[in-house]
């Protein structure tokens, strides 16, 4: 075992009832990696990041967390090294920000625990992390999308983890604060935070993540770095739509688009 | 078909050039630092009331609660003569003789099954996330009485570790019902708002049912009927002082053991999936939210029945004054509940003297608007 793999996936394979919706995925990611998880609406975004945080358990092979199969790792113990950040967050009752926040510090605390200055400390820094200090005492019910998503991320740093699985982190995002977020997603890559995150923009994902992983409907997959997976007739297949089509709203890499695979299809 | 597969390489490889130091560059030379969000004022709930202030408080209005309640009623008290007797409770006073077989016990009923009620209130709309989960409209109140019911028809003479049949079955009825309550409400995927509503409907309708067919039964002993009349209409007896003994320790103890459990239920606010996720053992939390409700909800109901709405009305209310931390609403509710049932029993015993009302009529005067006026916010907040 390589000691710098964090998330491992061997063979692993999901079926919902009859259907097979992750066929045998094989890959291993570095510590550290910044990964943009793509693939079309329903292939199994959200499975794949829900099996790497246990909340399903694979149909058959195993996922490996730091070498320990995630099976290995205790209920409280896992939280504090892997976070999920969902996609959607609905909090009933005027819960504060600050309250929500601190339940990223629940795998350090045990049941009859209080808060101690450790888990406070933490909050802060979540909260100084993703630029809400401000927000704290608001009720998070109240908040705008991207606010939310902020809060949300917040949570996965109070738990202090060290890789953060996200879900669709820009969805509901206009594209500026799609570019704050995922610049506050490099600058947490950037702090040793191992990132993967389910992205539909493609330019973002071009742009910011060194490696992607793509999933196809078939079901399929391919994992490699963006230039190698980005590829137009990759993307053709995955998204079952015309590469032309597809060119006008892929920019990036523009030469690669208008150069040679483009025009020799 | 796995034509991509060929493609793959069998490792994600970090690129020196690219990773983290682009994603830095790419903040860093584009000026994409991320703006400061401004803060757009405190909201009003800003001005939530420091805990330990609002339990001293509620501590202090419980005790003049009880003085006053004490010092109401047929005969009018002095309440210095009331804390007199109070204080030293072994004098043989008319007063003593009134307060102490009278008024107190009734007054100590009224506090447990408010306390009670406002406790399983604030346990189950945690568990439910759902501000209109009391134990009236989920029906387990309902279910507690159905059972307590059987056990005064069916098996009066049965008896089980000491306690009644009465006490055990009514406790099963309330599991039981939050049992059922719980799957109905769960098939749709998450909780039907409708389900939990039509569950309650339900099981209140089936009680009323079942009253019928006990009044049928020509064997059914008049007292029975009398418990359960008073049961459906939410009506405070006057309980014996071993009542007392046995019910006030389990609303007690069942209160204390909730605390961890509210704890819990705030990660629980967040989803269930997303506390599995933060390693709380939701299914663990669940079953304890539900035992421990129930045992509050039947001694509830063993001591005055179906009384609406207390469970809704005060959490709801407290909820506004110290937010929705559950740890801190589940002692102020507790405390805040004793007092509003003992209020409005004695303002229930007295406004039509020398007619007494129903406690639960009163509630439900009280709290149907309320929970009208929760349910209509409610359903816009889901609609936008």
């Amino acid at each position: 075992m390589i000691a710098s793999t964090m998330l491992e996936f061997r063979n692993v394979s999901f079926s919902r009832g009859p259907r097979l919706l992750l066929d045998r995925l094989s890959f291993g990611i570095e510590a550290q990696e910044m990964v943009a998880l793509v693939g079309p609406n329903g292939v199994g975004k959200t499975t794949m990041l829900k099996l790497a945080s246990r909340l399903l358990p694979p149909t058959s092979g195993e996922i490996l967390l730091e070498g320990k199969p995630l099976a290995a790792w205790s209920r409280r113990e896992l939280p504090r090294a892997i976070a999920l950040v969902p996609q959607e967050l609905e909090i009933p009752f005027s819960f504060r920000v600050e309250e929500i926040v601190a339940q990223g510090r629940v795998p350090y605390q045990p049941l009859f625990g209080a808060s101690t200055p450790v888990d406070r400390k933490a909050v802060e820094n979540a909260l100084e992390a993703v630029d809400i200090t401000g927000l704290r005492h608001r009720v998070y019910s109240e908040l705008s999308g991207g606010e939310r998503q902020r809060v949300k991320i917040a949570i996965g740093l109070a738990q202090q983890p060290k890789v953060m699985l996200l879900d669709e982190p820009t969805q509901h995002l206009d594209i500026g604060r799609q570019i704050e977020l995922i610049a506050l997603l490099g600058q947490l890559n950037a702090r040793g935070i191992t990132i993967i995150a389910a992205v539909h923009d493609l330019n973002l994902v071009a742009e910011n993540f060194s490696s992607v992983i793509l999933l196809t409907p078939e079901p399929s997959w391919m994992a490699g770095s963006a230039d190698e997976v980005l590829r137009p007739d990759l993307l053709e297949r995955a998204f079952s739509v015309r590469q032309s089509a597809l060119g006008r709203y892929f920019f990036t890499p523009a030469s690669q688009w208008h150069g040679a695979s483009l025009v020799g299809d | 078909m796995n034509g991509l597969r060929t493609e793959r390489r069998p490792r994600l490889q970090p690129d020196p050039s690219s990773p983290a130091a682009r994603s830095e560059q790419a903040v860093g030379t584009r000026g994409h630092k991320i703006a400061t969000l401004p803060d757009r004022g405190q909201s009003t709930l800003q001005t939530r009331i420091s805990t330990r202030a609002l339990n001293l408080l509620l501590f202090a209005a419980l005790l003049l609660a009880i003085v006053i309640a004490t010092a109401l009623g047929a005969v009018r008290l002095p309440v210095s003569e009331v804390v007199r007797t109070l204080l030293h409770p072994t004098r043989a006073t008319e007063a003593a003789e009134i307060i102490f077989g009278l008024r107190l016990p009734r007054v100590i009923a009224a506090a447990l099954v408010g306390a009670a009620l406002s406790a399983t209130g604030v346990l189950f709309q945690g568990l439910f996330r759902n501000p209109l989960a009391d134990p009236f409209v989920l029906g387990t109140s309902g279910g507690a009485a159905l059972g307590g019911a059987v056990g005064i028809f069916l098996i009066p003479t049965l008896s089980f570790a000491g306690f009644s049949a009465t006490a055990v079955l009514a406790f099963c009825g309330s599991v039981l019902t939050m049992i059922l309550v719980w799957y109905l409400a769960r098939a749709s995927g998450r909780f039907a708002m409708e389900t939990l509503l039509l569950a309650g409907f339900a099981i209140g309708t089936m009680l009323n049912a079942a009253t019928v067919v006990f009044e049928l039964r020509e064997e059914a002993s008049n007292s029975g009927l009398r418990v359960l009349a008073a049961w459906l209409h939410g009506q405070l007896g006057i309980p014996t002082w071993s009542q007392i003994a046995l019910i006030s320790p389990l609303v007690a103890i069942s209160v204390v053991l909730a605390l961890p459990v509210a704890g819990r239920l705030n990660t629980l606010a967040l989803g269930e999936e997303y506390a599995a996720q933060l390693g709380v053992s939701v299914g663990r939390v669940r079953m304890a939210t539900v035992i421990l409700g129930s045992l509050l909800t039947a001694a509830a109901v063993s001591l005055g029945g179906l009384i609406g709405f207390v469970g809704l009305l005060v959490p709801h209310f407290l909820r506004i004054l110290i937010g929705p931390n559950h740890v801190r609403l589940l002692p102020a509710a507790a405390l805040g509940g004793a007092t509003f049932l003992i209020l409005a029993d004695t303002a229930a015993r007295t406004a039509f003297a020398p007619t007494e009302i129903p406690v639960g009529v009163f509630t439900a005067f009280l709290g149907g608007p309320a929970f009208l006026y929760l349910l209509n916010h409610r359903s816009r907040e889901s609609r936008q």
